[in-house]
């Protein structure tokens, strides 16, 4: 074996600059760094109220310690400080966590269709946030309401309940989970069903987190459910290996040294958990964690300790501007957002890609 | 020394002079109290609508409201000028119009609040602003009232608590008085006509028929107009099945949501129910839903429009003539 | 990247699911750099003596040893690394190019953390190449043919660089052109001293592929041996219930 035969061996012939970045994850992390730093600024210089983008930067300067003479209004603090950053890091931390649960369910499942909510979190959080609302208790834990509180806590005992039907693990095969959790998502979804018709004046607060807002973010919450997020998201991104093991199915996996069972049980639970907590935060915001892990690898490829990653930036940036422009449109739901500007990427993406491996 | 020492001293012209000073500044003084001197009155603190006790520190010169009714009354109460944010769905009186939303189906915009740097926030109860949304502005340290009015007392009552927290309690306990006195003349004239008939007030007819929910403002209304109005079984429920519309057989037909478009022929067009008593007889009346459904200082105007479709033949004198609806184009 | 073969040994296996015997006292041992192929009727137990040997199933009586070091003692990532078992197809759920396919088989080798080493890209390039898989490159694995995507397991196997490569039918679903491609290939390889433990339904391609056969019935072991001898007009009438002339292998006279 001479370096020839590896120069050879490694030489790829590239068609379009899709291919050539297929070969480069570092640029499309990169460029997805620089995406995420713009939206960033962007969402906290922008917004309802006019705040000129240099007061902006001086306020967070300012913040981070660096000596400033104060030239703007407390009001523009208030709003840059107390209002903009916690809900533009709530949507990066949130889409961050979406993006890295789905592509961790779709490795699981084996299922390109599989999303963060297809265990039943999504039905369990929502009915847990329904019964948040309509019950006549004001609860401010650490400061989170009884909404959050009660939405982390059903997504979570969902996702319970569906594995341990499932077999939990045993004899059971991620398909037979995936169908209980289509069952078990259905009875949670007959029981909201019923919460939303009972709830009279109320039904408008429950729709709204259906759809998924950004608009109650606060630093309480988010000191909660940062942590969370992030260190679960770090947690499976370790595991990197085990989800490329699982490529070939359990048994190749077995062979290949993978503690099938373990993993499985180590994986949903962490990619529940941070699921569970990104409901919580904000809802039911569709469609992040089920697209950003296709356009990643339909660019790198599915070795997940490139899309991993690589989902988490994209994903974070992609809904910090859709909540920017979710705000600017006149204070939509963010749901309405990231499906509106996520499904027509996501086809105009696998019709010229389709054929990107043929050659 | 006293006033007569020093007119004396003074001489008889400044003298005169002195004492229509004094007297202009005496009339004038009391003329203006109800204006000026609710300084007085302040920092106050009220028991809002929930409960919750907030203390007005001064007199409100940036006040912010929730919700349409409160802000008709501001403007009623020759306030208006002090009202720096209104919702996107103010529309009385025209002024009203020009307000900055700072309010939306949404919610609540907490960016405009916060630049609007309002001294009262009056929000509306009910879940109609999101209690979230009312919660935060008082983290972000607003003053925030909650109104919210069940029934025709209550209005009044709201009336002369916005009144009380904005330094006009005179004028609003006079619009309450006048109101209260307006709805009693049209109660009373309507309690002599020949009977009280049993009224369906519709709310909607798409998806499912909705009427007002037994002990509702509505039901408040439509008896104080003279009408046995008919309800849903449950204060929760809006909504009544056409059977039991049917059973009911309301011998008047109020469309409230005529100004959606419903109209009395197609109330007949509707299958099953031209049977009816009140399709039959043509007793199928629109009204303009806003002035006898919004709790603010034209209810008055409401019940008598609600009174004059229940008993046309009711002559109502001090009332503005309704204005038409459904005549064809 | 050559090594001896593995040694095995299986010593009276049995194998119990509930009231099934599956594999009832089953003694073969294969040294090292041997190519032995499996063979008997469906049922017979083969599948599942693969299992025990890879540690898919835990045998209910008897030993497996791997060099002489019992299975049971085997930490699951090091008997990754030294056995290679090439699966019969698979389903794969995303695209893949065919050179990530390859360097799945390193993984028992790849540091967790810091993931594909040159080591695993040598590794892989190698395999590729070993298999004669190199046109395939930047191919999507979904798009190949059957054949083709059985070669690119093997190189998977071969790039995961175990001692023993164990191949449970590799040849299911395949035309013969493809099936003869794969078995000369398995040869190929096994040149470098590999032991070399198959699977096959297919009597004469396995007669002709491998100098040692080993039949099963009904979890028992019945022959073991040179393909003529184990291939024996009585044994097929016994263990097959078909009438010998169906079967041409022995139109080889079990040369290979």
């Amino acid at each position: 074996m001479t370096s020839t035969d590896l120069a050879q061996g490694r030489a790829q012939v590239h068609h379009g600059s899709l291919e050539a970045l297929r070969r480069r994850p570092v640029v499309l992390g990169l460029l997805g760094l620089l995406t995420l730093s713009v939206a960033i600024v962007a969402g906290v210089a922008l917004g309802t109220v006019a705040v000129p983008v240099a007061e902006t930067v001086a306020i967070l300067a300012a913040r981070l310690g660096v000596p400033l003479e104060q030239s703007w209004a407390d009001t523009s603090e208030t709003i840059v400080l107390t209002l903009r950053l916690p809900r533009v890091l709530t949507a990066l931390v949130v889409g961050l966590g979406l993006s890295v649960a789905g592509v961790t369910f779709q490795g699981l499942l084996r299922n390109p269709l599989a999303d963060p909510y297809v265990l039943g979190t999504a039905s369990g959080a929502a009915l847990g946030a329904a019964i948040g609302v309509l019950l006549p208790i004001q609860i401010a834990w650490l400061g989170l309401g009884l909404v959050n509180i009660l939405a982390f806590v059903g997504a979570l005992a969902a996702v319970t309940v569906v594995y341990r039907i499932a077999g939990g693990g045993g004899r059971s095969t991620m398909t037979s989970i995936l169908l209980t959790g289509y069952a078990v998502g259905s009875m949670l979804a007959a029981g909201l069903a019923l919460a939303m018709y009972l709830s009279g004046s109320q039904l408008r607060q429950i729709f709204y987190y259906l759809l998924g807002s950004l608009s109650g973010a606060d630093w309480q919450s988010l000191a909660l459910g940062l942590p969370i997020i992030a260190v679960g998201s770090l947690l499976i991104l370790a595991r990197a290996r085990s989800l490329n093991g699982l490529l070939l199915g359990d048994e190749t996996a077995l062979h290949l040294g993978v503690d099938v069972r373990r993993e499985r049980v180590v994986l949903l639970a962490l990619a529940s958990l941070v699921t569970a907590a990104a409901v919580a935060l904000a809802g039911l915001i569709g469609f992040i964690g089920l697209v950003i892990p296709h356009i990643v690898r339909l660019v790198v490829g599915p070795n997940a300790r490139l899309v991993l990653p690589l989902s988490a930036i994209w994903g974070a940036a992609f809904l910090v501007v859709a909540d920017l422009v979710a705000r600017l449109v006149g204070e939509l739901p963010v749901g309405i957002i990231t499906a509106v500007i996520g499904a027509p990427i996501f086809v105009m993406l696998l019709r010229r890609y389709r054929t990107a491996y043929q050659l | 020394m006293n006033a007569r020492t020093i007119g004396r001293a003074l001489g008889r012209p400044a003298r005169g002079f002195l004492v229509a000073l004094l007297s202009t500044l005496l009339v004038l003084s009391l003329g203006l109290a109800p204006v000026l001197g609710s300084d007085e009155a302040f920092p106050l603190t009220v028991v809002d609508d929930e409960g919750t006790e907030v203390t007005i520190e001064a007199m409100p010169e940036r006040i912010i409201s929730l919700a349409p009714s409160t802000t008709e009354t501001i403007f009623a109460l020759g306030a208006g000028d002090r009202l720096v944010g209104g919702t996107d769905y103010d529309d009385y009186p025209p002024e009203a119009g020009a307000l900055t939303d700072v309010a939306t189906y949404t919610g609540v915009i907490m960016e405009q609040i916060v630049a609007l740097e309002p001294d009262l926030v009056l929000a509306a109860g009910n879940h109609f602003t999101p209690p979230d949304d009312i919660a935060r502005m008082r983290e972000l340290g607003h003053t925030v009232m909650v109104l919210y009015a069940p029934d025709v007392e209550s209005v009044m009552a709201d009336i002369e608590l916005i009144g009380s927290s904005i330094g006009a309690a005179e004028e609003a306990g006079a619009m309450t008085a006048e109101l209260t006195a307006q709805m009693d003349a049209v109660s009373e004239a309507a309690a002599a006509a020949e009977s009280t008939p049993s009224v369906f007030y519709e709310l909607g007819a798409e998806p499912e028929i909705y009427a007002p929910a037994p002990d509702s403002f509505l039901a408040d209304m439509i008896v104080r107009a003279g009408g046995e109005p008919v309800t849903t079984t449950d204060p929760a429920l809006w909504s009544i099945p056409l059977e039991e519309l049917l059973v009911a057989d309301p011998e008047v037909i109020v469309l409230g949501d005529a100004n959606y478009g419903t109209c009395p022929d197609a109330v007949g067009a509707r299958p099953g129910w031209d049977g009816m008593t009140a399709v039959v007889n043509g007793d199928v009346r629109p009204v303009d839903d806003v002035p006898i459904t919004r709790p603010g200082p034209r209810l008055a105007q409401g019940l008598a429009s609600l009174a004059r479709a229940i008993h046309p033949e009711l002559e109502l004198t001090g009332f503005p003539a309704d204005p038409p609806m459904c005549e064809a184009a | 990247m050559t090594a001896t073969g593995l040694r095995v040994d299986i010593d009276g296996l049995s194998l119990r699911y509930g009231s099934a015997q599956v594999l009832a006292g089953v003694d073969l041992h294969i040294a090292p750099g041997e190519r032995l192929c499996l063979v008997g009727p469906n049922g017979a137990g083969k599948s599942s003596l693969l299992r025990c040997l890879t540690g898919l199933a835990e045998p209910s009586e008897g030993t497996v040893r791997l060099d002489g070091v019992p299975l049971a003692e085997i930490e699951r990532s090091a008997l990754a690394r030294t056995i290679s078992v090439v699966p019969s197809q698979v389903e794969l759920p995303f695209s893949m190019p065919v050179e990530d396919v390859v360097l799945l088989g390193r993984i028992p080798h790849e540091n967790p953390f810091t993931g594909q080493s040159d080591e695993d890209h040598r590794a892989a390039d190698v395999a590729i190449r070993r298999v004669g898989i190199e046109k395939l490159r930047g191919r999507d694995v979904r798009q190949l043919s059957m054949g083709e995507r059985q070669l690119v397991l093997v190189a998977m196997a071969v790039a995961q660089g175990g001692r023993l490569i164990v191949l449970d039918e590799p040849t299911v679903h395949l035309d013969l052109r493809h099936q003869v491609e794969v078995l000369q290939l398995i040869e190929r390889l096994a040149d470098v001293g590999l032991t070399v433990l198959a699977v096959l339904h297919d009597l004469p391609l396995a007669a002709h592929f491998f100098p040692r056969l080993a039949m099963l019935d009904e979890g028992r072991l019945v022959a073991d041996g040179a393909p003529a001898d184990v291939l024996s007009p009585d044994r097929i009438r016994d263990v097959y219930e078909v009438d010998p002339r169906f079967v041409p292998s022995l139109a080889w006279n079990g040369s290979p």
